[in-house]
């Protein structure tokens, strides 16, 4: 008996995840449809390009100078014990570049700007505030998510190049004045190791990471139900989704890229 | 004779609950029908199901002879351009002015200039006697009776032939639901609009109504005119009217929102 519910259980969820990735697509699959034909809102495009693009850069900053004074920081400590620390540079600017530039910076939007898409939306919808605008002749999918999908896949990797330049700034700061590394050869060493797909590979997952981050910030405040506490579960969804998919999809780019 | 509207042995269920059994309702030109029934018996899905913003089981819904559900998207707001909706929440745009509220569904559905949907918006605002001082204002600035006005200012700018109202004077004073009960008249008789409203207020019933239907189980089990209502021996009705805890209503009945 005990079994026959666990395995019920197990069928359940499985049932339920994969008909939440059949949703996902065919929300996707409408928003590009719709989206893709005229009229376009260049207003909103416009917001939410300030939005991803503009606002999120003091916390993106941050987050990208306290990790590259870090990861100076515990490459000397490790590099030390081998003698390499010559080495910090091209880590710090590689690890930057490839990987923590474009997963931290899409995180910090995910938790940023995810969730207030999906609050925003989700209110919207709970509120029946997007019948309204159905009532009105608008298509809601094409004014509300076609814009921040758009700007989520053109921005971020913006957003990812600042990080990348803020994080290695961060790890030279830490090299030549708390590690004693020479300006010059920290700057030298950086730059030599350095290559175009470093820099390219970053901005590829920038883009699909802020393309996801949005698509899932829009899906989960659209399909939200139940008044503020199903607006306040959505929103919950929305990020640990995001996170979650942020994670799966570097593992696979990262194969792919490299 | 032809209908505004045309609903022939509507049903619809959510999961295993069913909602609307069989509705079938006639409603003619510039002619004012109330809906009356207890709380959750599905009064706002009857609006939702003929404005094709949920989906329907079996049956069929006509709007100006026009069945929605087989309209392409284009075709379909087109359609709802003709139909108004006061929400039972105002459902007013938070992110926007009151002046950007009334003018949305011109702008965005009828095209026109922002100048001259912002003309238009000033004359409905006065229409339902708000002042334009308020136009640059936003909802969350605004009274409870204010909203509905201004929801209402919203409803009647794109010059509907049939105006929805859901639960028009629910929350608000007498004072204001007075107000609110005169602007539907004068919207239903002085510009010739065909109604239909949800509420549960006795007063509002026998102002603005033509036309009574009480609606129970899924199914109108009650109809006649405001006059009838008033001297009718059916037992519901006479719950309804009386508010009396004894009778035939149990008041069990939860229908989930759609």
């Amino acid at each position: 008996m005990f079994i026959v519910k666990f395995l019920e259980k197990v069928g359940h969820c499985f049932i339920g995840f994969l008909a939440a990735i059949g949703n996902i697509s065919l929300f996707l699959f409408r928003s590009l449809a719709t989206g893709s034909r005229p009229p376009y809102y260049w207003k909103q495009i416009a917001q939410q390009a300030l939005q991803i693009g503009y606002f999120s850069l003091p916390v993106v900053g941050m987050t990208a100078l306290f990790t590259g004074i870090a990861m100076a920081l515990q490459c000397s400590a490790g590099f030390s014990k081998f003698a390499a620390e010559t080495a910090i540079p091209s880590v710090v600017m590689i690890a930057m570049t490839r990987e923590l530039g474009p997963v931290l910076t899409a995180l910090m939007v995910a938790g940023r700007l995810g969730a207030s898409m999906t609050a925003e939306i989700g209110t919207m919808k709970v509120t029946e505030q997007i019948d309204a605008m159905t009532m009105l002749s608008v298509n809601s999918i094409k004014y509300l998510v076609f814009p921040r999908l758009l700007t989520g896949l053109l921005l971020l990797p913006f957003l990812v190049f600042i990080d990348d330049i803020i994080g290695i700034l961060g790890g030279y700061l830490t090299g030549v004045y708390y590690l004693g590394f020479n300006s010059s050869n920290y700057i030298h060493n950086t730059f030599s190791s350095m290559e175009m797909w470093d820099v390219l590979s970053g901005l590829i997952k920038g883009a699909a990471f802020g393309f996801t981050v949005c698509l899932m910030g829009c899906y989960h405040g659209y399909v939200s139900r139940g008044g503020a506490e199903g607006v306040g579960r959505a929103t919950t969804n929305s990020v640990v989704s995001s996170s979650i998919m942020i994670l799966l999809l570097d593992c696979i780019l990262t194969f792919l890229l490299f | 004779m032809s209908f505004v509207i045309e609903i022939e042995h509507l049903k619809k269920s959510f999961g295993n609950k069913i909602v609307l059994r069989d509705v079938s309702l006639k409603i003619n030109p510039g002619e004012s029908y109330v809906v009356i029934g207890e709380s959750g018996t599905g009064k706002s899905v009857l609006i939702k199901c003929i404005l094709n913003l949920c989906e329907i089981d079996s049956g069929t819904i006509k709007i100006n002879g026009k069945d929605l559900a087989r309209l392409s998207q284009r075709e379909k707001f087109s359609a709802l351009l003709k139909c108004g909706v006061l929400f039972q929440g105002g459902a007013l745009f938070d992110s926007l002015s009151v002046i950007d509220n009334i003018s949305f569904g011109l702008i965005h559905g009828y095209g026109k200039s922002i100048k001259e949907a912002h003309r238009i918006s000033i004359e409905k605002l006065g229409a339902v006697n708000l002042d334009q001082s308020i136009a640059s204002s936003f909802p969350a600035e605004l009274s409870g009776g204010m909203k509905k006005r201004v929801a209402l200012a919203r409803a009647i700018a794109t010059d509907p032939d049939i105006i929805f109202f859901d639960e028009p004077t629910t929350g608000l004073d007498p004072i204001t639901s007075g107000m609110i009960n005169e602007l539907i008249v004068k919207c239903t008789k002085e510009f010739g609009i065909s109604a239909v409203s949800i509420t549960h207020d006795i007063t509002s019933i026998k102002h603005i109504g033509d036309r009574v239907g009480l609606l129970h189980d899924g199914r109108f089990i009650w109809e006649g005119t405001k006059a009838e209502l008033l001297v009718t021996d059916n037992p519901y009705v006479r719950q309804f009217i009386s508010g009396s805890s004894e009778g035939p209503f149990t008041g069990n009945t939860n229908s989930p929102r759609p």
